[in-house]
Order: C-alpha cells, then sequence, then structure tokens
C-alpha cells in the first residue's frame, strides 16, 4: 500500500503545472535531438545542465531524463524512414524497420516502435518505482568497503561493456578517477594539483569535461566528415498495424522489455546495449527469425522495447546507490551535486518528491511522447531539412553560453577548449570517453569510502574480501574482467557490438 | 611489423600523465594505509595507470597495424607552428598592461591565436576553427557583451564549413535567429548576469 501511497505523492508533484511543463519540454527537445543525427542525448544534456539550476531540482531532473528517454523515442523515427540511426540505440531499428519501410510499411513500423516504447517504459517505471525502496532498504547496510567494493564493480563493467579495448576503457576509467582528484581534499583542506589557479580548488568543471569531450569534439568529428544526408522517399502509409503484426510483435515486446529492464540496469548498459542484445535475441528465438533482413516486424518490436526499457531502468542504480550506470547518469548525478544533493541510498527517503515526482513523470512523458510522436511523425521528419552547417554553430553558442554562465568565469570557457581537443585526441586513438567520465564522477566517491573503510579496519585491507557485499562486488567483477580476456567471448562482444 | 600506433599513443599518454602526476604528488603526504593523507589516493591511482599503460604498450607492439591517418607536411608543421605561436603570443600578452594580460585573458589570446595558426591547412580546420570561435567566445563577452560574442563567434566557426562561405546571408540569419534566441532563454528568462552590449 505504501508504494500506492508513494505514487499518488508522486504524480502529485508530477502534475504541477512547473513540472508538467518541463517534462514536455524536455520530450520534445529528446525527440528533436533523437530525430537529429549528430546530436545525442549525452551532449545535450550537457549542454542544458547550466539552463536547469534555476530550477528546482526535481524539476531539473524531471526534465533531463524526458531528453534522455525522449531521445529514445526519436531516433527510430530516422531509423525508419531513413536508414538514418538518429542515436546509437537504433542503430539495429535501421536493419529490420528501413526494410519494413521500403517494403511500404512504414506506417507500421513507427507504430510498432512507438507503441512498443509506450508499454517498455509503462512497466519499466514500475520496476523502478518497486525496487527503489527495496534496494534502498538493502544499501543502507552497506559499509564503506561495500561502497568501494560495489563502484568498483561498477568501474569495472562499464569498462568491460564499453566499445573497443577492456584495457584501454579501464585506463579511460582510472584516467577519470585521476582527473576527480584534483581539487581540494576533504579531509585535510590541502589543494591537490591545482598549480595555485583558484578555479581549480573546486575540482576541474565537471560540466567543462562533458560538454568538451561530447559536445565539442562532437561537432569537430562531425565536421570532418561530409555530410551525406538521404532524402526521405516513399511516403509513410497507414499508421494501422494489420492483425497478423499484432500478433507477431506482442511476444517480442515482452521479451525486448525484459532484456531492456535486465541490461539497463547493469553499469556500462543502458539503451544501446540492450537494443543490441535484443536484436540478438529475436533473431534466434522469434516466430520471425526467417524473415530477418526482408523486413520482420519482430525486429522493430523487440530493441525499440528494449531501448526505452533500458533507459528507465538505468535510474535504478543512480537513485538507490547513488552510482552512475552511464555515461547520461554521470551526467545526472552532476546535476544533483550541482543542486545540493548527494546521490545515495538515503535520497528515496530523504527526497522523496525528487524519487517519487520523477518516476510518475516518467510514466507521464512516455504518454506525451506517445501523443507527440505517433501524429506529428511528418513534423519530425522536416526538422532533418535542418542542415548540420547551421546546428554546430548554435551548438557551439548554447555550450558556450552554458559553461560561462556557472559561475560567470570565463576560465571554464578555455578549460571546455582544452577537454574538447582532448576529447578529438581520444577518439583519433580510440579511446572511450564515458568510462572517463563516470570515473572522474566516482573517484572522489570512491576515494573517500576507501579513506573511511581503512580506518575502520585498521588498516587492513583484507576487509574487502572480508564482508560478504563487499567480496561478492569484487567476485562479480574479477569474473567479468577475466572472461573478457578470453579471446572467444571477447570477439563475441566485438561482434555483438559492431553488427 | 605490428605496431599498433594508435594503442602505443593511449599508452604514451596514460604513462606520461601517470608520471607527471607522481612528480606532483611528491607534495602530499601519503600518510598510512590505515590513516590515509591527501596523497595517498593519488599514489594509487597513478601506480595503477602505469600499470595499465604499460600493458597497452606491450601489447600494442603486437597487436597492430593499426596506423594514424597520414599527417601531411603542412599538417604537422601549422600545428607545432601554431602551439609555439600559441605559447609565445600568450606570454607576450601577459606582459602588455590593460586588456591583454587581465584575468584569463593571455591564456584566452594564446588558445585563440594558436589555433587560428594551426587552422591554415584545410584539414585541420574542422578541428581547430570550432575551437578557436569557442575561445573567442570568451574573449570577447565581457568586454563587448553577448550580442557581439554571438556574432564573432558564429563568423569564426562558419569558416570550418565550406558552403556557409558561399552563401553568406545564411550566416547573417543564422546570427540574428541565435541573438534572438539566446537573449530570450538566457538573458530574458535565465536573467544570466552578462553585460549585453559593448562595455566601453
Amino acid at each position: 500500500m505504501d508504494l500506492i501511497a508513494n505514487l499518488a505523492h508522486g504524480f502529485g508533484v508530477a502534475l504541477t503545472f512547473n513540472n508538467l511543463l518541463f517534462c514536455l519540454i524536455g520530450c520534445i527537445i529528446g525527440t528533436a535531438i533523437g530525430v537529429l543525427p549528430g546530436i545525442g542525448p549525452v551532449a545535450t544534456i550537457s549542454l542544458l545542465l547550466p539552463i536547469t539550476f534555476g530550477q528546482p531540482a526535481t524539476t531539473a531532473v524531471i526534465m533531463l531524463a524526458g531528453i534522455y528517454y525522449g531521445a529514445q523515442y526519436g531516433g527510430s523515427t530516422t531509423a525508419i524512414l531513413l536508414n538514418l540511426p538518429g542515436e546509437v540505440s537504433s542503430v539495429v531499428t535501421t536493419l529490420e524497420g528501413y526494410k519494413m519501410a521500403r517494403r511500404g510499411r512504414a506506417g507500421a513500423a513507427l507504430t510498432v516502435a512507438a507503441l512498443a516504447s509506450f508499454f517498455a517504459g509503462c512497466v519499466s517505471t514500475v520496476l523502478v518505482a518497486a525496487s527503489g525502496p527495496l534496494l534502498t532498504s538493502v544499501a543502507l547496510s552497506f559499509g564503506p568497503a561495500d561502497y568501494f567494493s560495489l563502484m568498483m564493480l561498477g568501474l569495472i563493467i562499464s569498462a568491460v561493456l564499453a566499445q573497443g579495448s577492456v584495457v584501454k576503457s579501464i585506463g579511460m576509467v582510472v584516467f577519470g578517477v585521476a582527473l576527480g582528484l584534483v581539487g581540494t581534499d576533504v579531509q585535510t583542506g590541502q589543494q591537490r594539483f591545482t598549480f595555485g589557479i583558484p578555479e581549480l580548488s573546486d575540482g576541474v568543471g565537471f560540466v567543462s569535461i562533458a560538454m568538451g569531450m561530447f559536445g565539442i569534439a562532437e561537432i569537430i568529428l562531425n565536421l570532418e566528415k561530409p555530410e551525406a544526408r538521404s532524402v526521405m522517399s516513399g511516403k509513410v502509409g497507414s499508421l494501422m498495424m494489420t492483425r497478423e503484426e499484432v500478433r507477431r510483435a506482442i511476444p517480442s515486446v515482452l521479451r525486448g522489455t525484459t532484456v531492456g529492464s535486465l541490461l539497463g540496469i547493469l553499469p556500462g548498459g543502458g539503451a544501446a546495449l540492450s537494443s543490441f542484445g535484443s536484436y540478438m535475441m529475436e533473431r534466434k528465438v522469434s516466430k520471425g527469425r526467417h524473415e530477418f533482413g526482408t523486413g520482420a516486424i519482430e525486429g522493430v518490436a523487440g530493441p525499440e522495447a528494449a531501448n526505452n526499457a533500458a533507459s528507465q531502468t538505468s535510474f535504478i542504480p543512480l537513485l538507490t546507490l547513488g552510482i552512475p550506470a552511464n555515461a547520461v547518469m554521470a551526467l545526472m548525478v552532476g546535476a544533483l551535486i550541482i543542486q545540493g544533493i548527494q546521490p545515495g541510498p538515503r535520497m528515496v527517503e530523504a527526497q522523496p518528491d525528487l524519487f517519487w515526482g520523477l518516476i510518475a513523470s516518467m510514466w507521464l512523458g512516455n504518454l506525451m511522447l506517445l501523443i507527440i510522436n505517433l501524429p506529428m511523425i511528418g513534423l519530425w521528419v522536416k526538422l532533418l531539412a535542418i542542415p548540420y552547417r547551421h546546428m554546430y554553430p548554435s551548438i557551439l553558442i548554447f555550450c558556450a553560453i552554458g559553461v560561462y554562465s556557472l559561475q560567470n568565469n570565463v576560465f571554464d570557457v578555455y578549460q571546455t577548449v582544452f577537454f574538447g581537443l582532448f576529447g578529438y585526441l581520444c577518439s583519433k586513438l580510440r579511446l572511450e570517453p564515458a568510462p572517463m567520465l563516470i570515473g572522474f564522477v566516482l573517484g572522489p566517491m570512491m576515494e573517500e569510502h576507501l579513506r573511511r573503510a581503512m580506518l575502520l579496519s585498521r588498516g587492513d585491507p583484507m576487509v574487502f574480501v572480508q564482508r560478504p557485499i563487499s567480496a561478492t562486488m569484487l567476485a562479480i567483477g574479477a569474473i567479468a574482467l577475466i572472461a573478457m580476456l578470453l579471446p572467444n567471448i571477447r570477439k563475441g562482444k566485438d561482434k555483438a557490438l559492431q553488427e | 611489423m605490428k605496431l599498433n600506433t594508435k594503442d602505443l599513443l593511449s599508452a604514451g599518454l596514460f604513462i606520461a600523465f601517470a608520471v607527471v602526476g607522481l612528480w606532483l604528488n611528491q607534495d602530499h603526504n601519503l600518510g598510512t594505509a590505515r590513516r590515509m593523507g591527501p596523497g595517498y589516493m593519488p599514489m594509487l591511482t597513478f601506480w595503477l595507470l602505469i600499470g595499465l599503460g604499460s600493458f597497452v604498450l606491450v601489447s600494442g607492439l603486437f597487436n597492430g597495424p593499426d596506423p594514424l591517418a597520414k599527417w601531411s607536411s603542412a599538417e604537422i608543421g601549422f600545428l607545432i607552428a601554431g602551439a609555439l605561436a600559441g605559447v609565445a603570443v600568450g606570454m607576450v600578452a601577459a606582459r602588455i598592461p590593460g586588456f591583454p594580460s587581465s584575468g584569463w585573458n593571455p591564456l584566452g589570446i594564446g588558445l585563440f591565436v594558436g589555433c587560428l595558426v594551426a587552422a591554415v591547412p584545410p584539414g585541420w580546420r574542422a578541428l581547430f576553427l570550432p575551437s578557436a570561435a569557442f575561445t573567442l567566445f570568451g574573449l570577447v563577452l565581457e568586454p563587448l557583451g553577448f550580442l557581439v560574442a554571438i556574432t564573432l563567434t558564429v563568423i569564426c566557426a562558419a569558416f570550418a564549413d565550406r558552403e556557409h562561405l558561399e552563401r553568406p546571408l545564411g550566416v547573417a540569419g543564422l546570427i540574428a535567429f541565435l541573438c534572438v534566441l539566446c537573449w530570450a532563454i538566457f538573458i530574458w528568462y535565465l536573467d544570466i548576469r552578462v553585460p549585453l552590449w559593448p562595455q566601453i
């Protein structure tokens, strides 16, 4: 009964005019950037972080969350109509969705994508609501050693699941942790690695890193390759699905929702990974598997359900444990910390408005997305007429004003340029920026827990393997690492991520 | 040879960063494992990074070849020239009284000039012109105000795309649009403290 009372409270929060408005704004922006290739949710959220500071924390998080799951809706539109994935998570949708469009079933593909997303969104929202208090009560029994190991596990898995070399990704995580050390030491007040620069005593700017490595570096990379944008051919056709299509799509949606919900919780998981996972599964088990490659509706329904489910369940580790599962969640941590809220297990109790309001808003947001997407599909496709040469100066300007307005200091602007150049270098060297951002966010927390754990254990590092929770986490982490070093599994992963 | 250039450079980056970090970390008290000082965690982190870097280095000797894209001699030359020019101009600016040396302006001026010089070869324009434009914004925002900063930044960034040069009217339209939009969002709605017009 608690759950219902809490949810009712959440709806009370989410249904206030301001929160509804910002949920809608988030969903609209999310759909727009989902449709537009060349700008993703990570860049957009870091771009809009400064704008959210004037808002209450709940409103800010509601809007940012809307951008993330809204992008999953929007990404599928261009994937189906133009064979052009607006987001990484909709790459697999192009495989079957575009084929369906070529067969004249574009309307049905769009409908099934939107309905599958909506269904998955509703289910995973309930999952977030149910698991939140449960996991929180578990998390409250965690000691500092357990926390340290949990974060270690999160970092390892996020590196293992990142694209490319695992060792290089772990290197980027450690790089991020090292960057996170810059600033004032919390316990002694000593300045570390600040070179006497007062601006660095609060640490390297989180927003500068995110905007530089995801915003500016992405602009540069997009400008380097010539623009290739196809024009839509053919018509959308009827949005109605045939009875046969409905019958085939339902089991896929259910499977996709399950796969997505599970993979979303994993650190390093999230929308992209789960849509791949679901596609692989549909190709193996669905009834229409022999049709794959020619426009099977299962190949649209499953991944679309999965990526939306995952984009919502990836909030679970953040809201209950304070651990970001992917780069978008790392940005949410940044947003919360700047608002003065330390994410962690006490958040559900200490910030009921935020937790339950966010959950209720997710459900409302999914409903809004369904309405903004299906009937207005033509409008969104028109967005593609905006050439990138008009987009990138606008993104630059928004980044610049946003980063300056953080502290009214031009140092942050120059810092962002450095991270932009660094992000470009990283992409040329195939170093992943996302693990670095997660390492940067978790680094300071890890240091604090490590110090506390070692103080409690009187300097005995065995505490990490003696406590059962901590030992389990470390064991899982070790298994994941060893598994990735085995050539067979690694090849399987590379294949799965490339397809 | 099966050298993996990308891995070798990544390893170099990791190790160099960690060595510099360890060297700087000498200033900090390590403490003991029980009572860790400010230097303990950095020490662990940097040694771990050296270890990972060495692993990448050794495996990079065998798992290639994975070369970087070829750079032309002009690209290499102007990259070095840009770096040198940036440092030199920044240092000179720091000695000129008034605007060039106040606050973070030497850094901004150096960065801007460096990026502009490096953007001379066409291959670098996509990389350095947006960076220069971004720096320019920081440089002119406070003295010349919000609207001028937007205008100059868009103009500078526009040079990164060939098509803009053929359609100057499109750039003008973009500037007008962005000025109105940014004014509405940042000044009118968010009310950030920024001069709107030149401060002279």
